[in-house]
């Protein structure tokens, strides 16, 4: 019988196992993608390693409190990981064993609750953490290269790297199954998300209020180690992240192994996840009962209006009511509030007076690079809500598609009801930022238009390459985001910008100079703006008549 | 716009084909589906109904062949064959976060349907398929036979000449069965077309004034029940036998008696 029920646990990952084999090595073809995706992941990692062992390596050669700032930073990740790891773990735990598509399959199957729990526990750690052991593996590795630690410290990094992965995992799932006895699934995913965006916004401001460029000046460090002190101290000795940093914080220093933080670092995953399997006997089954019988809920929306046939007000009204009634949505506004205040705060601690040029020159400089800066920031956000609108229509699609409304017409409409507020946006960032630099004369209109037309562009492209790419069987958009073709479009369209920026330094160089020298505007300058202008309009509008003839196209056929 | 007194002529399908890659779906096929009509379309799994049902619904581009929706050609004015198209899938994919009522008036706007024929409509439709109380709901919360009714209610809303229909009674209760049966005859009986794509033959033969056979991607057959019988040679058999006969499932006797002796 023990035979029989080891063999139903290695029966239960199969469906991830295979999945995973199917789509990193599909048989008969070869495996470019995967290939691809590793050698991006191994590229990523190289610049990690690089990066962080020249900060480390920095430090070192300061002084004594540079070794422990950085020793401070190293504790302060590995907590920032942890907790990370739970909120993700709960997140994707409410999905994966609570409201996944095949919990009818697999719970109905003769399987025990035990099991279940070993399913969903080594499929939620695999899927939560693997991305952040293997991107945390080359920044703590680099601190090994800095303190000179002998081969063990290796070994030791990747078993406590493990263990936390694993003690995050079971403590997310021993949470996440005690919420769902309070309150219903949806609900308990709802209040974890906010909880992850609080969290997350938190993040943001603690690391911007540390002000983290005043670390290259060295009178500085004793503020920046204290304030890291008073996030990182208090929790440190009671969280397994703690034991972790100070386990390997010993080791990196002294080259001496504290025996207990490791019987704890190693114990701890064991024991949570028993204690976890005896949270879900207990009360997986009403939870999941629950979870069935809160589907959808008895809320009554709206007051009923009289019918006028109107696409536009129609594909826009719907378009927004699935976004405001969608929390994993909506409630991204508050992430993106709190970059829009920091990106500006920015502006304000800029150290400007420090330079070596005229102000007026270096501000109306940062304004003229502050068109990437926003067009950056509208990219990203356009990879994540204008990108997958087009697969988020899901098999839904084939209302448009079977009705007399043009695919056309549709994407037109999109584009309007995203164009929009991502308009506003950029004009916030850009009119605020130009406020606080003082920019005035042509480098603020400049800098207004050309964002405005970047903006517009960027979204353009967004749903061009969202049309082109479309995967109508995702069910979650920040997934689509990590896809190949919104890797594609994050390129492309960052790749336009720098194109626009590049040739654009010349004229506007010349025009913003004699600005500033004597107050006037030449012709010939002038030309050369507008010949930049129309050139930027021109590859722009290429650009986007391809992607979106293209994505109509594919949209059509498929 | 009033559908109503739009041209009904049907649908006809001339040499249509469709090929995977190098598989075959639909192999030079031709068909016609007069006005008044209900046309059946039988199949085994895998013969081609629903790629013809895509590609009638303009969801799919044929590789070679015509396909004309109440004298429109598809390839030319797809927006005027869809106009006059009702298109029910066998899947009710829809808005989740939509209520039922929404949805309609999404579909709706789509086809640009006048005020008078939705408000007409819409009560009537969602007291027959008992969706009234449940029009305010989040369509998330739906059944999935309340997701088919709610499909259908968009399709007969729209009182389009034509309507497609994949496998249309899955997931449906008896009433609501009862209720598309008579929409189905009540729209035949008002000049309209209805090409349907089913499993169950029951329906076809309680509905279809014709029936196509599809076997491989070939039309095996087409006629009304009397003509496929002879077709068939088993005069006085009902559509499962002729179905089975024409379909090449002879070796399916030797199954179902294998079957019926295994303990």
């Amino acid at each position: 019988m023990s035979t029989l029920r080891y063999g139903t646990r290695r029966t239960l990952l199969l469906p991830m196992l295979l999945s995973a084999k199917n789509r990193f090595f599909p048989t008969g073809s070869f495996p470019i993608k995967s290939i691809g995706v590793g050698i991006f992941c191994l590229v990523l990692c190289t610049v990690i390693f690089n990066v962080t062992l020249r900060v480390i390596t920095y430090f070192h050669a300061q002084d004594e409190l540079g070794v422990i700032l950085s020793l401070k930073i190293f504790q302060m990740a590995w907590i920032l990981i942890f907790v990370m790891l739970i909120f993700s773990c709960m997140v994707s735990a409410v999905s994966s064993v609570y409201l996944s598509q095949d919990n009818e399959i697999v719970f109905s199957a003769p399987i025990t609750t035990p099991e279940l729990y070993f399913m969903r526990y080594i499929s939620n750690t695999i899927y939560t953490s693997w991305m952040m052991i293997i991107f945390s593996l080359p920044l703590f590795a680099s601190y090994g290269i800095v303190f000179h630690t002998p081969p063990l410290y290796w070994l030791l990094m990747v078993i406590t790297l493990v263990s936390m992965a694993c003690s995050a995992t079971c403590f997310g799932l021993l949470v996440t199954v005690i919420l769902i006895n309070i309150f219903p699934a949806r609900h308990t995913k709802d209040i974890i998300l906010y909880l992850s965006l609080c969290f997350g916004v938190l993040i943001l401001f603690l690391i911007r209020l540390l002000k983290p460029e005043d670390m290259v000046y060295f009178d500085k460090y004793g503020f920046l180690i204290d304030h890291l002190s008073k996030i990182s101290k208090p929790a440190a000795p009671y969280i397994p992240a703690g034991w972790a940093a100070n386990f390997l914080s010993l080791y990196l220093l002294d080259l001496e192994i504290d025996w207990l933080l490791l019987g704890l670092i190693l114990l701890t995953p064991f024991a949570l996840y028993f204690l976890g399997e005896g949270a879900m006997k207990m009360w997986f089954f009403p939870g999941y009962s629950k979870s069935q019988e809160s589907f959808g809920g008895n809320t009554k929306f709206g007051k009923k209006r009289k019918y006028l046939p109107n696409t536009w007000q129609w594909v826009f009204s719907k378009e927004f009511k699935i976004f405001a009634r969608d929390s994993s949505e909506w409630s991204q506004l508050f992430m993106i509030a709190a970059l829009v205040v920091i990106y500006l705060y920015n502006f304000k601690l800029l150290p400007i007076e420090r330079a070596s040029f005229s102000e007026e020159f270096i501000t109306n400089l940062i304004a003229f690079l502050n068109i990437g800066l926003a067009g950056f920031i509208i990219t990203s956000l356009s990879a994540r809500f204008v990108f997958p609108s087009i697969g988020a229509e899901g098999g839904a699609f084939y209302h448009i598609r079977s009705s007399p409304l043009s695919i056309r017409r549709f994407l037109m409409y999109k584009f309007l009801f995203y164009v929009i507020p991502f308009t506003f946006l950029s004009l916030t960032l850009i009119i605020i930022s130009n406020r606080i630099l003082h920019i005035e004369g042509p480098m603020w209109w400049i800098s207004f238009l050309i964002n405005l037309f970047i903006t517009w562009t960027v979204v353009a492209l967004g749903l061009g390459f969202g049309a082109v790419y479309a995967d109508f069987k995702t069910e979650n958009k920040t997934v689509t985001m990590g896809s190949m073709g919104a890797v594609m479009f994050i390129l492309t369209a960052t790749a336009l910008q720098v194109v626009i920026i590049f040739i654009g330094a010349n004229p506007v160089y010349r025009i913003v100079r004699r600005w500033l020298n004597d107050h006037v505007l030449n012709l010939s300058d002038l030309y050369f703006l507008t010949a930049w202008v129309l050139i930027s309009i021109a590859i722009s509008l290429g650009l986007v008549i391809y992607y979106f003839r293209k994505g109509i196209n594919m949209l059509g056929n498929s | 716009m009033n559908h109503k007194k739009l041209p009904k002529t049907g649908i006809i399908i001339e040499n249509l084909v469709k090929r995977y890659g190098t598989f075959t779906a639909i192999d030079n096929i031709s068909l016609e589906v007069n006005a008044g009509q209900i046309f059946g379309f039988l199949g085994p799994n895998g013969a081609g109904k629903t790629t013809t049902i895509k590609i009638l619904a303009g969801l799919l581009k044929p590789d070679t062949g015509n396909v004309l929706i109440n004298g429109y050609n598809l390839a030319e004015e797809p927006v005027m064959c869809k106009l006059h198209t009702g298109h029910i899938p066998d899947r009710p994919f829809l808005y989740e976060k939509l209520t039922g009522d929404e949805f309609l008036r999404f579909i709706a706007s789509l086809y640009n349907l006048s005020t008078e024929t939705f408000e007409k409509n819409v009560d009537r439709l969602l007291t027959l398929f008992d969706l009234t109380d449940w029009q305010d709901h989040l369509i998330e919360s739906y059944s999935h036979g309340m997701r088919q009714k709610l499909i259908m209610t968009s399709a007969f809303m729209l009182e389009t000449p034509t309507i497609i229909v994949d496998e249309p009674m899955v997931g449906l209760d008896p009433k609501s069965a009862r209720i598309v049966k008579e929409l189905f005859k009540n729209h035949a009986r008002t000049g309209g077309s209805i090409f349907l794509s089913t499993h169950s033959l029951e329906v076809a033969e309680e509905l279809c004034d014709r029936i196509a056979i599809i076997l491989n991607g070939r039309i095996k057959t087409v006629g009304d029940m009397e003509s496929l019988r002879k077709e068939a040679s088993l005069e006085t058999s009902d559509l499962e036998e002729v179905f089975l006969e024409l379909t090449e499932a002879e070796e399916l006797t030797e199954v179902i008696e294998a079957l019926k002796n295994m303990d």
